[in-house]
């Protein structure tokens, strides 16, 4: 059955196809966006209201035994926000860690369709396709974790960058899983020690490899393979002061590593908001000496192309810290002395994840200066397409805050009025009270929307309302034209917390703030096709030499079976027949 | 069929070679006692009709009629508690809660009376756990607290202490206990601590951890020199690992002592590697906990009275709502709380509707007012379990139920469609 629509008087900004605010009628026909549509059609007068792309976030904890644990932990957090159930709704609960029915919706409510789930360790992605099934309403991809697995170890040691490869592949094919993250590269393995490292060639203990070798050679893996996004990178020592020389240190470490299509990106950084931090004039790496590095780092990325980022934007207010970095949460918890997890998961994370809740206050000088630092970076880069607004979600504050964010970046006024609010001395070591600049609704429109989806590798289908794209649409209840954005934060505010209607597929499952559907999502995969000798010969290392000896269950019970992935999953083919065996 | 998941205890052996005849089980092979009896007698025991209670005898009845009885028992019912989970695969919990949730009834699985108390110490304190395959490739001192695995996890020793590790050569395994267990004997060392003592050895073990003297002669039955030659061994290990069991957690003192030794461990972790790990008994408690905490916000005991989850164990909780007399039905799944339930409890499962839907004859088959048999999860039909460390697992069916029996998810699915209907919704 064809399924019809049309948006008439769309106020659209979809800046992959270059429109700023025109007004368009969008045409949808089986979930998909069309160039017109005759005939029997269900037509939406959107007024000139404000219409985007679905929003994209391609960072942001949403699965995973990670986030279950965490949610279990914290029935404090657990306890706010609840929403009842509807006829056609599940019900929610949770602030930073809402159950899952309550993300798909609060994502849907503000406009976002796709969402990507960045920390999973393959052995367990089978839990996080299980759970998938009850998030509605958005597409989501996993990224694999495997800078500090075992079998990485192996076959970095042995200079096996083809064997890596086929490693990759093999898991990104059996695990259903899109990507491939790095967090804190030989950090984490350490951690199994009770130890971590601090420098790019740090020894990493078990083996001959530093951080810098691990990167490289997934790097390059990932570059052989064509994989749709590059490499996803949370570098070591994040959450230290003085940080941003390391992370320099380890895009350098990147530069020059060949890519096959994706315009010479070799690297994304996640969450740039914890390792771009500076120290004043002559202080060390103490908290007290704690300073923003987001000049230096944007004008590192002002000078250099090969990499992208996301902001991780720290917000006031409770926050859940969780991430495959073990050894950062366990310092924090001896910081902080709240509670704290460690999760280990087989070979894949020695050491462990960890989970640590905490609460960033405006009162905290270091606090302060952790919010400033990525708006400082993101109104002083030249290039807003290579920077994605994300706040780590729960990691810098929930994913419902990103309004909040917007209203920072869009108006200096806002700004002016937060930085009254912060520690005083926030001004001494942040230019952000120097900074005019304001995004604009198009510039937001990237940063939310086109950026993501092209970094993640998916443009064709989201971030953009070209025909052929999928029929994902988010309409605010703004009309551009009408309001001086910069000068109402609170309209920012107000307007893109609540969409006037969400279409996800070409369905509409939000309106006025509600959600008002549930709708199945589908989760994208990457398949890549490798010369049979190399697929050969890394199936049979995983299942008869790995597996037994690492793990403490059969090859034959790793994969995600079908039986999970019908009707969900969505997968990009890549060739890689040329990497050598 | 080779390697099959075995869906009796935490453990999820699935190395299990399961030989089908004519559809019937003939031969099982690497499983322990446990699990053989959990293969070979798949369909011993089992329920064999869909029963309903009328004029004090149990008729047998089509599955429809029976399903439209448990229908009219939800739909009628103030409060409703849904209850067991532990011993089936996660589809069935989805269909547990969407159906608490559906009447505004409350929704709580077994491990509100095996390892609450741990969740309760986690939500306190946190805690560092253990990969099973990071115990065995690591591990240089394995302490069981309070647990018994040689009779209630019988291959956990074999699989993951005493088989080769990777990046470790000896190992340790020591077993703290009230008695001298099954396991103590296969122990290198055993601590005898006294009974309900827990609490006071693990807080005097965290002291000298952390650097105090303490101005006692012996606590919970160890001599002070005893206790600091066991800090002092435990901070010089490599990797560290505590696997405690119900001898901490339905112990005097209960949640308390599993936060003190959580907050040993967490301590222990400033000097040496360590983690602990509940011993969990039934197959997917891990899972039930894991579904119920995505999909409903909490772990156990969530009430969905005003539409939205709420949770308060000692209250939502399955024998508090009991002994309370807070329910005036109950939907149980894969449990027996007619055998396993205090007294006063059970008296009120014998006042009040229960549906029971279960593959087996058991004490809750007896005072249950339906009985609605259902396909043996991980022999009959599919699903996903997860193991105690929290590693999911494709579970498999090896041979099909008997006819006209379903597993757990359809028959819950059928009902929660009745009850859709009879409600208006």
């Amino acid at each position: 059955m064809t399924r019809s629509m049309v948006l008439k008087d769309c106020c659209l900004y979809d800046p992959v196809n270059g429109v700023a605010g025109e007004h368009v009628d969008i045409c949808i026909r089986d979930g998909r966006v069309v160039e017109r549509e005759a005939g029997q059609t269900e037509v939406i007068d959107v007024g000139g209201r404000l219409v985007m792309p679905g929003g994209v976030d391609i960072h942001s904890h949403i699965m995973g035994s990670k986030l279950v644990h965490a949610r279990a932990m914290c029935p404090e957090d657990q306890r706010l926000h609840t929403q009842a159930m509807t006829g056609t709704t599940r019900s929610g609960t949770g602030h930073t860690l809402p159950n899952s029915f309550a993300i798909g919706y609060r994502y849907s409510v503000m406009g976002y369709t796709t969402v990507v789930e960045p920390a999973v360790p393959p052995v367990r992605a089978l839990g996080c396709w299980d759970e998938f099934r009850d998030v509605p309403n958005i597409d989501s991809a996993l990224l694999a974790m495997l800078s500090n697995s075992t079998i990485t170890m192996h076959y970095v040691e042995q200079g096996d960058i083809s064997g890596l490869a086929g490693y990759i592949a093999w898991t990104l094919r059996v695990a259903g899983t899109f990507g491939v993250k790095v967090v804190n590269p030989g950090g984490v393995y350490a951690w199994a020690h009770g130890e971590n490292v601090t420098r790019l060639d740090s020894p990493v203990p078990d083996w001959d490899v530093t951080p810098r070798e691990i990167l490289r050679s997934m790097c390059m893996a990932v570059g052989e393979l064509n994989l749709p996004h590059p490499l996803h990178v949370h570098p070591i020592n994040l959450g230290r002061v003085g940080n941003v020389e390391t992370t320099i240190a380890t895009l350098d470490a990147l530069k020059g590593i060949s890519t096959r299509t994706r315009g010479g990106s070799a690297a994304h950084l996640a969450h740039m908001s914890f390792e771009c931090l500076s120290s004043v004039e002559g202080g060390g790496t103490e908290w007290r000496d704690i300073a923003s590095g987001g000049t230096v780092f944007a004008r590192y990325m002002n000078r250099n192309r090969h990499f992208t980022v996301d902001l991780g934007q720290v917000t006031f207010g409770p926050v859940t810290t969780l991430t495959g970095d073990g050894p950062f949460e366990a310092e924090l918890f001896r910081t902080v002395h709240t509670k704290w997890s460690n999760l280990p998961v087989d070979s894949e994370l020695p050491g462990g994840g960890g989970v640590v809740p905490l609460r960033f206050s405006p009162k905290s000088l270091t606090h302060s200066v952790q919010w400033a630092t990525p708006l400082e970076f993101a109104l002083s880069i030249d290039d807003i397409w290579r920077c994605v607004l994300t706040t780590d979600s729960p990691n810098g504050g929930p994913f419902t805050k990103y309004p909040l964010v917007i209203s920072w970046l869009m108006s200096r006024r806002q700004r002016e009025a937060w930085l009254d609010a912060v520690h005083e001395k926030t001004s001494r070591r942040t230019a952000l009270a120097s900074i005019d600049r304001e995004w604009s609704l198009y510039d937001v429109a990237v940063a939310t929307r086109a950026a993501p989806a092209k970094i993640l590798g998916v443009s064709k289908w989201k971030g953009h309302l070209g025909p052929g794209a999928d029929a994902d649409v988010a309409v605010y209840d703004l009309r551009p034209e009408e309001v001086d954005l910069a000068h109402n934060p609170t309209l920012v505010l107000r307007a893109l917390s609540r969409t006037y209607l969400t279409i996800k597929g070409g369905e509409v499952v939000a309106r006025e703030g509600r959600a008002i559907k549930s709708v199945g999502g589908r989760l994208w995969t990457c398949h890549v096709e490798l010369d049979s000798e190399l697929a050969g010969r890394v199936e049979s290392e995983m299942e008869e030499e790995f597996i037994p000896r690492w793990y403490a269950h059969a090859p034959e019970n790793y994969a995600v079976p079908d039986r999970y992935r019908t009707g969900i999953e969505r997968a990009v083919h890549r060739e890689a027949m040329d990497i050598r065996p | 069929m080779g390697r099959v998941i075995c869906s009796f205890c935490g453990c999820l052996c699935d190395d299990i070679e399961v030989g089908v005849q004519d559809g019937r089980i003939v031969s099982v092979r690497n499983a322990c006692a446990l699990g053989r009896v959990r293969f070979l007698e798949w369909d011993r025991d089992r329920l064999r009709h869909p029963t309903v209670l009328r004029g004090g005898e149990y008729v047998q009845v089509p599955l429809s009629e029976a399903i439209d009885r448990a229908a009219e028992i939800v739909s009628s019912a103030r409060r409703l508690l849904v209850y067991g989970l532990s011993s089936t695969e996660n589809d069935a919990h989805r269909e547990a809660y969407r159906l608490a949730e559906l009447v505004g009834g409350v929704v709580d699985n077994t491990s509100s009376v095996c390892h609450g108390p741990s969740i309760l110490a986690v939500q306190q304190s946190g805690i560092p756990v253990v990969s099973l395959a990071e115990v065995r490739n690591r591990a240089d001192l394995v302490i069981y607290w309070g647990a018994n695995p040689v009779a209630a996890h019988p291959r956990h020793i074999q699989r993951f202490v005493r088989a080769e590790g990777a990046f470790v050569r000896d190992r340790e395994l020591w077993v703290v206990d009230v008695r001298r267990s099954e396991t103590a004997r296969v122990a290198d060392r055993f601590v005898r601590v006294q009974p309900g003592s827990d609490l006071e050895v693990l807080s005097a073990l965290r002291a000298i951890v952390n650097g105090h003297t303490l101005d006692v002669s012996s606590v919970g039955g160890l001599a002070m020199s005893e206790l600091s030659e066991l800090a002092e061994r435990m901070q010089s290990a490599q990797y560290g690992v505590i696997f405690f069991g119900l001898g901490l957690t339905q112990t005097g003192g209960r949640h308390h002592n599993v936060d003190a030794a959580i907050r040993l461990v967490q301590d222990l972790n400033s000097h040496a590697r360590w983690g602990l790990l509940p011993m969990r008994g039934h197959y997917n408690v891990t899972g039930a906990n894991d579904t119920s905490t995505w999909q409903t916000g909490y772990p156990f005991a969530v009430d969905f009275a005003r539409g939205y989850p709420r949770y308060q164990p000692g209250e939502y909780s399955a024998v508090d709502m009991l002994v309370n007399r807070e329910c005036d039905a109950v939907v149980n799944v894969a449990a027996d709380p007619a055998a396993h339930f205090p007294r006063e409890a059970v008296r009120h499962l014998g006042r009040i509707p229960v549906v029971n839907i279960d593959p087996k004859k058991n004490m809750t088959s007896l005072v249950a007012s339906v009985n609605i048999p259902a396909a043996v999860a991980g022999v009959e039909c599919d699903g996903i379990a997860v193991r105690m460390d929290g590693l999911p697992l494709y579970l498999k069916k090896a041979v099909d139920p008997p006819p006209d029996v379903l597993p757990d998810r359809e028959v819950l699915a059928e009902i929660y469609v009745k009850v859709a209907e009879e409600l208006g919704r």
